[in-house]
């Protein structure tokens, strides 16, 4: 049985404001182990360093973030304004490839949210207390590419105004109900699904620190929309004890999505007939891609983080190293993956989907594969090296890349299967329009909106774990070692 | 299932203007009074007083300011007010039929007329289905001895001309409109001065297959001293009358039975394309090769070309040779012949030692087909068609395969009047001109000197649907109906004779040719009253049948043609002294070897250009390089490889001083030695298509800024022998460095897998069952795909209890002429997309036809696949469709609802058969008068939907509901979904699955039948039918 780690929530959230540790009880380091927040930081001083980031005006580079960002959200919403008003025909899809961007974005984006319920659920559950330092960001990155990825399905059908219409309610039609047969009414039900639980666990993860924030602030209006949300939390032991109960069942409950979700949006593919989409081997293919994509994009996140808010101490080095490991060992999951795949087509004799993949390899779309292939097998490689590990930029580029390769696997998957399948006089290509380009761009630029803004309003770093680790890595007697 | 009771008298009608102004029709034929607006709306107007009256004291509840009675006779007002202001307006514009509705007709009913097409000049028989007073749908006439029930994909879109908005609107005088009276007036006071002062008078057309418009123009020319008719034809068929003249003494052009010939032999005539008479072809040629009895019957086709054509693709033997070699290849076989019947011909022809073999063993078939073959040829070169005569006699054939005794009048013109002509045009001795059914500035050699010759001549008369280019050199524009809007009769061959009748009120202040020449002639008579005169003497008396000239004239209205007594006997003797003379007289075309020649054809859609101004035909992807919306320059990969340019790239192509710049298309099967172009493009006035697909920020227009739809390559014809030449020698390319966007419904080729490792081999794939006939003839499942049998976890969910609709297409019938795509077109209110969205693979054809080549052990074969919704028992569309906007019914149909689809596209994705359209935009279905031509039994779809074949549900629940009222299970055959309707070789049926006894179920038991990708287990309800090339048994293709 999980004990719940009665540590990770360390005392009360309800006086820090006050420095609450005197300067000379400072803790000492451990020899044995490293401590996951550098500094030697007083939980006064944790309290301090992560709301002041809130107390003060934006800085010229938060301010200079959220102009690109807003910009580019711009062009995607004058992008999707264009094309409802319009119609689908504004990107390049055809008759023979009904989905490609819009289709891969939807894919991308829920890839992108997984990292964050693993961070928060199951290293929670595996008592992988490095997680406090990115916990909460991550899992607003959760958050935020559900809704980016919850906008392609609708945007991409040809009447998104009857989108609604993929969800059963007993209606006047009949009823008519959807067929249930369909993966993408699962896919309905899993994101649904994945959003409501993803957005609850990072609620009442918050409660704490809302509360902390109610607290300190001066300002009257700040104070009841913080006091209404923080559920008036009063940090007492009884309190503590009852919501960590409800965060262990809550991460109990997230556990399979990390699982369920992409697999379900694989079946997308996997039950259907086409070649290069119907494999079994989709479903943990997907999932693995999923928290390799997500890592790597939580890295790319929290290193600007680090960096433009001053968190070097909570987010450090070690943290990194960490995240970089488990992108080794997802990164080995998809390269296996891919040979698997390309064996199978290979060992099947089925004459399609042998096609399908040396198409991938070799035909007209070559370069995404190979894109693909470089960026999400040999990418991952140079992480076995402890030098670049721990060298930030390094790591930022390659994050970078991983994004892309990943970007990239869905949009092979997607495209080129459609591309050529059975009957040679139905085969055709592909090309992007601006329209693809723009919404592309824009479903970029709703995610980091959303993450600025988060990063102004909301406490990035979840101040009550983070206080629960303070201890860790220090010498259990306070002796300097 | 046809309604063809009464026609006559509705017919009658609607020619007459004087009611037609109404917009509305009334049968003052049937000897009742005519009702007037007047009258009716008193009675109606007494109706409402006696009601009101006795209930005036009921009437308790008056709403405030109006009583009931007084909102009644407003409301009454009002609405009579509405008919008149509908009713006195001077024309239609705005066709509003049955403001007023005639008791015959029953809105929302198809009438059927039997009618003529005018689509070309083959004269097939056509039915004219009319909803509303509109004709909506062509259809092949069954019963039409010439076409017996197809109809090519020209004929079904020639339709969409009737609702061309471009068609003149009134007479021109000037290039201004004017009015009959005015024209009238004027043309009689010219006609006076031209008769007084004997000016010579021309009258220039093409072809006329109406006895009535020739019997008027030389009653009409019989009044002035000098004057002539000249006929013409721009893709001319000139020579082979002329050969006969020489060869026969009768300057006729023969009908050919492709049906009784056992061996055919064609050099480069397109007789599947549009050679004269396709459907008529297509229909014999598709007889002489059903596979039926033992040895299976089917005929022997050895077809000699340089380019591809619709014809050399479906060709047992196809002989890729040079234009030069393709002429040595017919003299020697000329010789061969000779040598073996004894006939005094001297020809020597020197081959090339592959040819050779192949010559000398088409000559061995032949002699053993004595009497069974046909050899035809496409040159318009005299000397050619001189050989081709004698061969055929040599074979004795005439009278046998080639019917001279009673021709074929689809084509008459006579180049060598054409030729004396122009020069008195030229040389400015022509007084005036009349010109109808005729474009001669755009499709003669030397249009713009023409054009300026025009110009010289005093009075030059044009009679034209349009200002084209000749009607913009002519003082006066006379504008003409449309076939399907005026009377007009055809005698297409010797002894058939046919009327078109109208089936709508015209649409334009137009008048038929014979009233203009009757009016300026001072007759005030209608086309129909001169029709019946002309009949009743020359046409009645021909025939035995019927006693009384009306009961004949109702009759073969009602039959759309009859069957008279054929007029001249010819003899069938072959002259061959003076075949002799005229062959040493006559030159074969100037072509080398050496250089390349420029290979002109009629393009498959447009014709000779006659019709550019449909949208439905420019969208139609031309059968053989599924290009849209352009003609090209096709040369080999060879040539193009040489020249150094890549599909699309523009080309110039320059010979006796003409030049055209047009995109190259490399075309596999084609000689090296050529460049093959299509004529009919090019035309005056096409820029109106610029802007035809949907507008969005990155569409393309369908016409670039300045130009027309294609270009045109007419200049490039000249005359040989007095004939029209098609075929330029010493011809030089050269690549000119700019790119051409092409716009291609099918972008890779081949039925094998592109070779992506660099092997020699890779798979084919199984989608068209093929074998020879030497191997059908032993073995009846020759060429089948091997199959596993295929275990499903799938339930039989659907029991079949009534019908299961199915479909076997016969991939042996099938030509690939695409009649079946324009069948659909037309039937299922599909749009017109636009050149760029055809380039982004968005066409909406819910049909299409799948061309594959193929290249085996260097034979050269092309096969054809129509490809449709395959109505899949386990169709893979319908689980994946949230939404179920796509669902199985009980009869087997895969059914598309289109107000549930929200347009996730899922279903699209996962059809195999990639057969699903989708609405990327609010497509337009043409202007205002274009929809006149919508079926209202199928739905307009809307942006954002799926939609797909349905195998016309609208025929099956009509006929379903027809055999319900008449008491009786509905019969094999009642249901023809369009594309079955109209194919002229029959290669598709439909019917009842579940019926063992239904043509399908019986086709489905035949060796033959297989499914298209059956192995994944989708069970389409949709078959197909071995291909059986007549070869031998070491061609066959292996199957990967």
């Amino acid at each position: 049985m999980v004990e719940p780690s009665t540590a990770a929530f360390a005392p009360a959230a309800i006086d820090t404001h006050a420095v609450a540790t005197p300067a000379e009880h400072k803790p000492a380091w451990s020899i044995l182990r490293k401590p996951l927040i550098l500094g030697r930081k007083t939980y006064g001083e944790v309290t301090h360093d992560i709301c002041s980031l809130l107390d003060r005006k934006p800085t010229a580079a938060w301010w200079g973030a959220f102009f690109v960002a807003a910009s580019v959200l711009g062009i995607g919403i004058a992008s999707v304004t264009y094309l409802i008003a319009t119609g689908v025909g504004v990107w390049g899809l055809n008759n023979t490839v009904g989905w490609a961007f819009d289709i891969t974005n939807f894919v991308f984006w829920i890839g992108i949210g997984h990292a964050g319920t693993l961070i928060s659920a199951i290293l929670f559950l595996f008592r992988q207390r490095w997680r406090t330092s990115v916990n909460r960001s991550a899992e607003a990155m959760t958050i935020f590419a559900v809704i980016c990825a919850g906008l392609f399905p609708i945007i991409h059908t040809g009447r998104p105004w009857f989108a609604y219409w993929l969800i059963p309610y007993p209606n006047t039609r009949g009823p008519l109900w959807v067929n249930f047969r369909s993966p993408l009414v699962w896919d309905m039900f899993a994101i649904a699904c994945y959003f409501t639980i993803s957005l609850v666990f990072w609620y009442v993860g918050l409660i704490p620190d809302l509360a902390t924030l109610r607290d300190r602030t001066k300002s009257k209006i700040k104070k009841a929309i913080y006091s209404f949300f923080s559920l008036g939390w009063e940090g007492s032991t009884r309190t503590w004890h009852r919501y960590e109960k409800l965060y262990l069942l809550l991460a109990g409950l997230a556990t399979p999505l990390v699982v369920s979700v992409h697999t379900i949006v694989s079946w997308d593919f996997a039950t259907s007939i086409i070649p290069g989409w119907h494999t079994t081997i989709l479903p943990p293919y997907f999932v693995a891609g999923a928290v390799f994509s997500g890592f790597a994009m939580v890295l790319t996140l929290m290193l600007i983080t680090r960096k433009v808010m001053a968190l070097e101490d909570y987010i450090t080095l070690y943290h990194i190293e960490q995240m970089c490991k488990i992108i080794i060992a997802t990164g080995g999951m998809v390269a296996l993956a891919y040979m698997t795949e390309l064996f199978v087509a290979y060992y099947s004799g089925n004459e399609y989907e042998r096609f399908t993949f040396i198409n991938r390899a070799l035909g007209p779309y070559a370069w995404t594969y190979w894109t693909m292939v470089s960026c999400n097998v040999l990418v991952p490689q140079f992480f076995w090296f402890k030098k670049i590990r721990t060298n930030v930029t390094a790591v930022f580029i390659l994050s970078i890349f991983i994004n892309i390769g990943m970007w990239f696997e869905r949009f092979v998957i997607v495209m080129t299967s459609l591309t050529r399948d059975y009957l040679p006089a139905s085969w055709a290509g592909f090309t992007p329009t601006l329209l693809d380009i723009g919404t592309l761009m824009g479903s970029f630029g709703l995610f980091f909106t959303l993450f600025l803004l988060f990063a102004r309003f909301l406490p990035m770093i979840a101040i009550g774990e983070v206080k629960a680790v303070l201890s860790y890595g220090v010498h259990p007697k306070g002796e300097n070692a | 299932m046809y309604f063809r009771g009464n026609l006559f008298q509705f017919s009658a009608v609607l020619n007459n203007k004087k009611d037609c102004v109404r917009g509305c029709f009334q049968h003052d034929m049937d000897g009742r009074p005519p009702i007037t607006e007047g009258s009716r709306l008193k009675d109606a107007d007494c109706g409402n007083m006696n009601h009101e009256d006795q209930h005036n004291t009921t009437n308790a509840h008056t709403p405030a300011g109006i009583d009931r009675r007084s909102f009644l006779k407003l409301a009454g007002f009002s609405f009579a007010s509405a008919c008149l202001a509908g009713c006195e307006k001077g024309r239609v514009e705005k066709a509003i039929p049955f403001l007023i509705q005639p008791e015959e007709i029953t809105p929302g009913l198809a009438y059927w007329y039997a009618t003529t097409c005018a689509g070309c000049n083959a004269g097939c028989g056509v039915m004219a289905k009319c909803i509303d007073g509109r004709p909506i749908k062509l259809e092949g006439n069954p019963a039409h001895p010439l076409s017996r029930g197809g109809l090519c994909a020209v004929g079904q879109a020639s339709l969409l001309g009737l609702y061309d908005s471009h068609r003149l609107k009134n007479p021109l005088r000037n290039g201004r409109e004017t009015t009959w009276d005015q024209l009238d007036g004027e043309m009689m006071k010219e006609l006076e001065t031209i008769r007084r002062n004997g000016g010579a008078v021309r009258f220039l057309t093409s072809t006329l297959t109406s006895p009535t418009t020739r019997a008027m123009i030389s009653t009409f020319l019989r009044g002035f001293q000098n004057a002539k008719h000249v006929q013409y034809d721009a893709i001319s068929y000139s020579a082979i009358l002329d050969a006969h003249k020489v060869t026969h003494g009768e300057r006729l052009l023969p009908r050919y039975r492709f049906d009784q010939a056992e061996v055919i032999v064609s050099f480069d005539a397109d007789f599947l394309g549009n050679w004269f008479s396709p459907v008529e072809f297509t229909k014999g040629y598709r007889a002489g090769r059903t596979l039926e009895g033992d040895p299976p019957r089917c005929s022997f086709h050895a077809h000699f070309e340089s380019r591809l054509s619709l014809t050399g693709s479906n060709a047992d033997e196809r002989l890729c040779v040079s234009p030069a070699e393709m002429y040595e290849s017919l003299k020697r076989l000329a010789e061969l012949l000779a040598v073996r019947s004894g006939k005094p011909l001297a020809v020597h022809a020197t081959l090339s030692p592959a040819v050779e073999t192949k010559v000398s063993a088409l000559a061995d078939r032949l002699w053993k087909a004595r009497g069974k073959s046909l050899v035809i040829c496409g040159m318009n070169n005299r000397h050619g068609q001189l050989l081709v005569n004698a061969i055929n006699d040599m074979l004795d054939n005439y009278g046998r395969t080639v019917d001279i005794a009673r021709p074929s009048y689809q084509y008459a013109g006579n180049d060598a009047e054409l030729e004396v002509l122009l020069r008195e045009i030229r040389s400015g001795t022509v007084t005036a001109l009349f010109v109808a059914e005729a474009n001669p500035v755009y499709d003669l050699p030397d249009g713009a000197v023409l054009r300026e010759a025009l110009k010289k001549i005093p009075l030059v008369v044009s009679f034209a649907e349009r200002v084209d280019e000749t009607a913009d050199c002519a003082r006066f524009v006379c504008p003409t109906p449309h076939a399907l809007e005026t009377w007009i009769d055809h005698e297409p061959a010797e002894g058939v004779v046919a009327i078109s009748q109208p089936t709508i009120p015209p649409l334009r202040n137009s008048r038929p040719l014979i009233e203009s020449l009757a009016a300026w002639m001072g007759i005030k008579e209608s086309a129909l009253d001169l029709i019946q005169r002309e009949w009743e003497r020359t046409v009645f008396t021909r025939q035995a049948a019927e006693t009384s000239f009306t009961k004949f004239w109702n009759k073969t209205l009602e039959t759309g043609y009859a069957e008279v007594q054929p007029k001249v006997q010819s003899s069938t003797a072959c002259d061959y002294a003076a075949l002799a003379a005229a062959l040493a007289s006559s030159h074969p075309p100037a072509v080398a070897d050496s250089d390349y020649t420029l290979i002109l054809f009629p393009s498959l859609t447009m014709l000779d250009g006659r019709h550019a101004h449909n949208p439905w035909l420019h969208e139609l992807p031309d059968p053989i390089t599924k290009i849209v919306w352009d003609n090209v320059a096709s040369v080999s990969r060879t040539t193009a490889e040489k020249l150094g340019v890549k599909e699309g790239d523009v080309l110039r192509i320059e010979a006796n001083g003409s030049m055209i710049e047009m995109p190259t298309h490399i075309q596999p099967g084609q000689h090296d030695g050529v460049v093959a172009v299509a004529l009919g493009y090019g035309r005056k006035g096409t820029d109106r298509f610029t802007n035809i697909g949907p507008s969005w920020l990155q569409a393309r227009p369908t016409v670039a800024p300045g130009e027309l739809v294609g270009k045109n390559a007419a200049h490039f014809v000249h005359f040989l022998n007095g004939h029209l030449s098609y075929l330029i020698g010493k011809v030089s390319l050269q690549a000119t460095g700019t790119k051409y966007t092409l716009a291609k419904t099918q972008e890779y080729d081949l039925q094998r897998e592109p070779n992506l490792f660099g092997k020699q081999t890779s798979e084919r794939r199984r989608l068209i069952q093929e074998t020879t006939l030497a191997a059908y003839a032993m073995d009846r499942s020759a060429g089948s795909f091997h199959r596993e049998p295929l275990d499903s976890m799938w339930p039989e969910d659907h029991k079949y209890l009534g019908y299961r609709w199915g479909m076997v297409i016969d991939l042996n019938a099938c030509t690939g002429c695409s009649a079946c795509v324009m069948a659909c077109q037309a039937e299922n209110n599909i749009p017109v997309v636009g050149k760029d969205e055809v380039r982004r693979n968005r066409e909406m054809s819910w049909i299409r036809i799948d061309r594959y080549y193929d290249e085996d052990n260097g034979t050269f074969s092309v096969a054809h696949q129509p490809m449709l919704c395959q109505h899949c028992a386990h169709a893979p569309c319908e689980t994946v469709c949230p939404v179920l906007a796509t669902v199985h019914n009980e009869e087997g149909l895969n059914q598309q609802i289109y107000n549930r689809c929200v347009g996730t596209r899922y279903c699209a994705n996962n059809c195999p058969y990639k057969v699903r359209r989708f609405n990327w935009f609010q497509y337009r279905h043409g202007d205002e008068m274009h929809k006149m031509v919508l079926n209202p039994d199928v739905t307009v779809r809307d942006r954002g939907v799926m939609e797909k074949c349905s195998f016309c549900i609208q025929r099956i629940q009509l006929a379903k509901i027809e055999a319900k009222r008449d008491g009786r299970p509905l019969q094999d055959g009642d249901v023809q979904p369009a594309c079955v309707q109209s194919c002229p070789a029959q290669a598709i049926v439909f019917g009842d699955m579940n019926d063992p006894n239904s043509e399908v179920s019986k086709r489905m038991k035949d060796p033959r039948y297989y499914r298209v990708l059956e192995e994944l287990g989708v069970h389409p309800a949709v078959g197909y039918m071995t291909l059986v090339r007549n070869r031998d048994k070491k061609t066959e293709v292996p199957h990967g």
